[in-house]
C-alpha cells in the first residue's frame, strides 16, 4: 500500500478528512497505515535539493561533534546523559543520513525520525546558544519535520492540527461566527461588573488590534474577557479582526509550511483591512513564534516582519505599566516567593526577557528567577507540540523533570507562565509529580492587582 | 413561565434529587428540556484529549466516545426518560462555560442543577471543586434564574405554598424578589420576602447595639415596603419579615419556620477569580443546607415582562 486512506502525503484540506481523522481514536490506524506508508525518495531528494539551502547544509557539515550541545539539552539532562540525546547527535543521525544518502531513506528511519524530531527534541533553540559555532539543531529538527510532513510521517495530532488551520485558520474549529459570537458574549458578560467595557469588532484604525489562541474562543473565553478589561481599564483603543483573529500554529509544529503561510497570511490580511497602529498577541509563547517571528517569511514579506509593529502580551502590559495606564496596587502585590516560566519562544528567540522582569519587579514582592533564567532557561518540556502529542507523553513526561527541579530549587510555589502550552505544561508537571505549586497566566493576577480609576468602577446600587 | 429548561448534570447521584425535579416540571409545564452533561475539561495549550469530569481519566472525545456517554446517560436517566422529550447535549469544556453557552444560545427560562457531592463517588474531590465553582461562576453570570436541588423536592412546583424570597436590597435582589413574585403568582402560593440585618457587618468585635438594631430593622422594614412592595402590585399573598443575625443562619431558618417549598435569592459577587473567593456567600451556605430548592436570581432578564 503506497498511502493509506489516513496516513498519506496529502495535506487535510475538507472537513470529512478531519473527521474521518479525529474518529480514529487515538490514530490507531493513522499509525498502523503509516507502517505501511511508502517513502517517495525522489520527492524527498527532490525537496531537500530546492529548500535545504546553504545554512542547514553548512551546519551540517561544520559541526565538530564537540559535544558541547549535550547538557544545554533538558532532554539529555533528563534522561541521565544518554549520548543518543546529544542534540548533534539527534540531528546527524536523522537529517544528516537523509542528506547523506540523497533522499534513500526506507519506512523504518523516517519512523525513527520522526520520533526522534518530535519526541526528542521541542525546537526550543537552546542548544544553539550554547554551541560554539552557532550551530541551531533546534531549526533543523524544524526542517526535517516539514520534510516528514511532505512524506505524510507526522504525528496523528500534528495531521488534525495543521488541517484544522487549513479548514478554519485556526487550530480548533471555530468559526468566525462563533469567534464574533463569544466576543459579544464575553463583552455581555463582563460589562456588568465594568460598566462601559466593550469588545470592538473590526475597528479600522485602532491602536492595538488583539489577536488571540483558538482555545481562548473555543474553551476559556475568559481569557478574552480578562484581556478586555485591562484594555479597559488602561484606557486603550483597541479591536479585534473578525477574521484573521488566530495567533498560534500548530502548522509549524507539524511543518507543514503551506499551512503556516496561509495562517499567517489571514493575520496579515486583518492588519491590512482594519490598520491597526499596532498588534498585540495573547499570552502564547508558539503564537508570537509563529506570527512575529517565523510568519513574515513564510508570507514572504521582504522586510521580514510583520506588517505593522507586533508586540507580545508581556511587552504590551510591561509598557502599560511603565507609563502607567495600569497602576498596580502596591498593598496588592504578591508577597509570597513566586517566580517566571520563560517561554522559549518569545523570550530566547523573542528576545523579551526584560519585559517579563520589568513585570516582575511591579507585581511580586519576592520574585525568584529560576537557574538558568531568561535566555537561558529550559523548555517546559511542553513545548514544539509535545504537550498534545499520545504517542510521546511518557517522553514528554521525563522532560518536565528538568523544569520541576527548576521550579524546585526557587522554593517558590507560584509560577507565572505567560503561555498556553508552559502553562499547561506545568500543570501536567504537578499532576504527574506532585510538588504543591500553583501557576498562572498574568491576566488574572493584573486583575486582582491594578488600581481602578473612579470612573470605571462599576456603580454600586 | 418554563418554556425552556436546562438541566445540567453530572450524570451522578448528586444530581438525582435535581433530575426529579427537571423532569417533572418538564411535564408540568409542558416544557422542552436539555440535559446537558459536560464530559470532559480540555487543556489549556494543545491536545486532543480532555480530563474525563467523573473518573478523572485523560480520554479523547471522539465521536464513539460521545455516543457511549450518551448512551449511559439514558440509562442513567432511564425511568425519566420513558415520559419525556428531553434532549441530550453532552460538551465538551469547563463546565460552568458550557452550561452559560448553552443557556444563552437556547435562551432558557431555568437552568436546574445538583449542588453537593457525595464522599463515595469516584473522584468525589473533583467532583466538589467542580460542583462548587460551577454553581457560583454559573449564578453570577446567567441571565435567568439558576435553581440548585439539594436535597429531595417531594412537592410539585405547580403545588408549591409557600415562597421565600431574600432581599439584601441589591438590584440583583430585586429580580428575584420579581421572579419569585411571578412564580408565586402563577401557582397560587404565599410569598414571604424576607431580610435579616447582618449583626456581623463591622466586624464581629465591636457587637451592634439594640437600639441601632431596631433602628436598621425599622428601616429594613421600611424600604421593602416602600420601594419592594410596590414592583410585586399588591400581590395579596405578601408577607413582610426581617430579622437580625448571620443571613444565611437567618434565612434557613425562617424558610423552616415557614415551611418553605423554595427559596429565592440573588447571588452577586464582585471577585473577580471565583476560585480565590471565600467559600460561604450566603446563597452558597444556603444551598448546602436548604432542604428546599434554592433559586438564584441575578437578572432582569426573565422579569422583563413585570419591570
Amino acid at each position: 500500500m503506497p498511502e493509506g486512506k489516513l496516513c498519506n502525503r496529502q495535506p487535510v484540506t475538507t472537513l470529512e478528512q478531519l473527521q474521518a481523522l479525529l474518529a480514529d481514536k487515538g490514530g490507531k490506524q493513522y499509525y498502523e497505515e503509516m507502517n505501511r506508508l511508502e517513502v517517495d525518495a525522489k520527492a524527498l531528494w527532490d525537496t531537500i535539493q530546492r529548500t535545504c539551502k546553504s545554512r542547514i547544509r553548512t551546519w551540517l557539515e561544520i559541526c565538530t561533534h564537540c559535544g558541547l550541545c549535550a547538557e544545554s539539552c533538558f532532554y539529555y539532562l533528563a534522561n541521565h546523559k544518554d549520548p543518543s540525546q546529544v542534540p548533534a547527535y539527534k540531528i546527524q543521525s536523522t537529517l544528516g543520513e537523509i542528506i547523506r544518502r540523497k533522499g534513500r531513506v526506507d519506512n523504518a528511519f523516517l519512523q525513527y525520525t520522526m520520533d526522534t524530531v518530535f519526541a526528542k527534541c521541542t525546537c526550543c533553540n537552546r542548544c544553539a546558544i550554547y554551541c560554539p559555532l552557532g550551530i541551531d539543531t533546534g531549526v533543523m529538527a524544524s526542517y526535517t519535520r516539514g520534510l516528514l510532513f511532505s512524506q505524510g510521517f507526522t504525528p496523528w495530532e500534528m495531521k488534525i492540527g495543521s488541517g484544522m488551520h487549513r479548514i478554519f485558520r485556526a487550530q480548533m474549529d471555530v468559526t468566525t461566527e462563533d469567534w464574533v459570537e463569544t466576543c459579544q458574549w464575553m463583552a455581555e458578560e463582563t460589562s456588568e461588573d465594568w460598566p462601559g467595557l466593550e469588545i470592538p469588532i473590526d475597528k479600522e484604525g485602532a491602536d492595538i488590534l488583539y489577536t488571540v489562541n483558538a482555545r481562548e474562543p473555543k474553551h476559556y473565553p475568559e481569557d478574552i474577557a480578562q484581556a478586555a478589561i485591562l484594555f479597559h481599564v488602561a484606557g486603550e483603543n483597541w479591536t479585534v479582526p473578525s477574521e484573521g483573529w488566530e495567533e498560534t500554529s500548530l502548522a509549524m509544529f507539524a511543518g507543514d509550511w503551506e499551512g503556516c503561510r496561509q495562517q499567517v497570511q489571514s493575520v496579515y490580511d486583518a492588519m491590512a483591512r482594519l490598520r491597526p497602529k499596532r498588534m498585540v498577541v495573547t499570552e502564547c509563547g508558539h503564537a508570537y513564534r509563529a506570527t512575529v517571528i517565523e510568519g513574515p517569511y513564510w508570507a514572504g514579506l521582504p522586510t521580514g516582519k510583520t506588517p505593522v509593529e507586533t508586540l507580545h502580551y508581556v511587552e504590551w502590559v510591561a509598557e502599560a505599566l511603565r507609563t502607567g495606564k495600569l497602576k498596580i496596587d502596591p498593598r496588592k502585590k504578591i508577597k509570597e516567593p513566586v517566580t517566571y516560566q520563560d517561554s522559549c519562544n518569545y523570550i530566547r528567540n523573542g528576545g523579551l526577557a526584560d519585559a517579563a522582569r520589568y513585570i516582575m519587579s511591579r507585581i511580586a514582592e519576592d520574585f525568584r528567577e529560576m537557574g538558568p533564567s531568561r535566555e537561558h532557561n529550559f523548555c517546559c518540556g511542553g513545548g514544539g507540540g509535545l504537550n498534545g502529542i499520545g504517542r510521546y507523553r511518557e517522553q514528554r513526561n521525563i522532560g518536565l523533570k528538568v523544569k520541576r527541579d527548576q521550579i524546585l530549587a526557587t522554593g517558590a510555589k507560584l509560577v507565572v507562565a505567560p503561555c498556553h502550552n508552559c502553562w499547561d505544561a506545568i500543570r501536567d508537571l504537578e499532576e504527574i509529580y506532585r510538588i504543591g505549586i500553583r501557576w498562572t497566566f498574568l491576566k488574572p493576577l493584573l486583575i486582582n492587582m491594578i488600581e481602578v480609576p473612579e470612573h470605571l468602577r462599576p456603580r454600586e446600587e | 413561565m418554563f418554556k425552556k429548561l436546562l438541566f445540567a448534570t453530572t450524570a451522578s447521584p448528586v444530581c438525582d434529587n435535581a433530575a426529579k425535579v427537571a423532569f417533572d416540571l418538564e411535564m408540568k409545564w409542558e416544557a422542552k428540556l436539555i440535559l446537558l452533561h459536560v464530559l470532559g475539561i480540555p487543556s489549556r495549550g494543545f491536545g486532543l484529549q480532555v480530563v474525563d469530569v467523573r473518573t478523572g481519566e485523560k480520554e479523547q472525545p471522539s465521536p464513539d466516545y460521545l455516543e457511549w456517554v450518551t448512551e449511559e446517560l439514558k440509562t442513567t436517566y432511564a425511568a425519566f426518560l420513558e415520559e419525556s422529550n428531553a434532549r441530550i447535549v453532552t460538551a465538551i469544556g469547563e463546565p460552568y462555560r458550557e452550561i452559560l453557552r448553552l443557556a444563552r444560545k437556547e435562551d432558557v427560562d431555568m437552568i436546574l442543577m445538583g449542588a453537593h457531592s457525595r464522599d463515595e463517588e469516584v473522584g468525589a474531590a473533583r467532583h466538589r471543586q467542580v460542583a462548587g465553582s460551577t454553581l457560583r461562576r454559573v449564578a453570577k453570570a446567567a441571565r435567568c434564574p439558576v435553581v440548585i436541588v439539594n436535597r429531595p423536592c417531594t412537592t410539585c412546583w405547580k403545588l408549591f405554598s409557600n415562597i421565600v424570597v431574600g432581599t439584601d436590597f441589591s438590584k440583583a435582589s430585586e429580580s428575584a424578589l420579581l421572579w419569585g413574585y411571578k412564580l408565586a403568582r402563577e401557582v397560587g402560593a404565599n410569598l414571604h420576602v424576607f431580610h435579616a440585618v447582618d449583626i456581623t457587618a463591622g466586624g464581629l468585635t465591636r457587637p451592634a447595639g439594640q437600639t441601632d438594631l431596631e433602628q436598621r430593622i425599622q428601616e429594613a422594614r421600611r424600604r421593602i415596603e416602600h420601594h419592594l412592595l410596590p414592583k410585586i402590585k399588591g400581590y395579596e399573598k405578601t408577607t413582610v419579615e426581617v430579622w437580625e443575625g448571620i443571613p444565611y443562619v437567618e434565612i434557613l431558618k425562617f424558610a423552616r419556620a415557614r415551611q418553605a417549598d423554595l427559596i429565592v435569592m440573588a447571588h452577586h459577587t464582585r471577585e473577580v477569580d471565583p476560585e480565590e473567593a471565600e467559600m460561604g456567600s450566603t446563597v452558597e451556605e444556603v444551598v448546602l443546607r436548604s432542604s428546599c430548592p434554592v433559586a438564584s436570581v441575578n437578572h432582569p432578564d426573565k422579569v422583563a415582562d413585570l419591570l
